[in-house]
């Protein structure tokens, strides 16, 4: 796995969404009861930016179309053939670092 | 005596305006909302017909008593007969 | 600067569309004609309100009922547009329909799931 530093592991409070962009790619994090998760930053529907959206629990609500997704799968809530491409975390020494490789959790 | 004739549409609808085109072929008289275009207490009337129907879409037609909710040429041949 | 194109809007959503229809089980309609005009209201309602949503369907003012309304929306009328084949515009199609004009418009089913 290639791992990119993305954050400052601080930056990210519990409950807040928080785009970055690894090697050029729109990622959006958030950190939940303490756990980092990071999905694509654009939506499948129409491609809104997700990081304006909304967070309650581990849904993931799109700002334009209300398009809801399971941070932790990426799945879309209302059809599992969708979802958003989920990506690798991992904190070191006070940073958030993103891996792009494939994780498998996609639907 | 004729039955009256009330059709809803949309201004955006391909649907609707197959079904008007229709029944003015047929001849026979109706009149034609456009929901979209409508004022807000026509539009609340419109939706509560539509609700009252378990409709969730346009066109939406009435021969008498008749409801047909959908382009259904068949259907408002046999309405109209 | 002037303002884009509508046909380039339109081409961004058919794009889009495509992908977010095809794992749906559904696909264009061969019936182009319909796709281009269908497109086209969606542009002009997208212009309006902000937001493509069906030529065919009614806004209520409600946003979490017309969020449902929203094109591709087959997602969330799933079970009535499998039955008919078609979502309720027509724009798609389960694939392998060759004569869309033969598959009507039914009402949807009385409980909505």
């Amino acid at each position: 796995m290639t791992w990119t530093d993305v954050l400052d592991e601080k930056a990210l409070a519990e409950g807040m969404l928080q785009v970055v962009y690894p090697l050029g790619v729109n990622v959006v994090l958030a950190r939940v009861d303490g756990a980092v998760h990071a999905v694509a930053g654009a939506c499948v529907h129409l491609g809104c930016p997700l990081f304006n959206g909304t967070l309650v629990g581990h849904t993931l609500t799109c700002p334009c179309h209300d398009w809801r997704f399971d941070l932790r799968t990426g799945r879309f809530l209302d059809a599992p053939e969708l979802g958003l491409q989920v990506y690798g975390t991992r904190a070191e020494q006070g940073r958030l670092f993103v891996s792009l490789d494939s994780t498998g959790g996609t639907p | 005596m004729k039955k009256p004739i009330h059709i809803y549409g949309l201004s955006t609808c391909p649907w609707c305006r197959k079904t008007k085109a229709l029944f003015t072929k047929s001849g026979a008289p109706f009149d034609y909302v456009d929901y979209d275009l409508a004022d807000e207490p026509t539009q609340a009337k419109i939706m509560a017909e539509l609700d009252a129907a378990g409709a969730n879409g346009f066109p939406f037609v009435k021969v008498g008593a008749d409801i047909v909710i959908g382009y259904q040429p068949e259907r408002f041949a046999q309405l109209l007969a | 600067m002037s303002a884009p194109p509508a046909s380039s809007r339109k081409e961004v959503l058919r794009a889009f569309y495509a992908k977010v229809v095809e794992p749906l089980g559904f696909t264009f309609t061969p019936d182009t004609e319909l796709v281009e005009f269908l497109l086209e209201q969606e542009v002009v309602l997208e212009g309006k309100h902000g937001v493509p949503f069906c030529p065919c369907q009614p806004l209520r003012g409600d946003r979490e009922k017309d969020m449902k309304i929203v094109c591709p929306c087959i997602p969330f009328h799933r079970a009535h547009f499998d039955e008919m084949k078609r979502c309720w515009c027509g724009l798609f199609v389960h694939p392998g329909v060759t004569d869309p004009d033969s598959l009507p418009q039914l009402p949807p089913p009385v409980t909505t799931p």
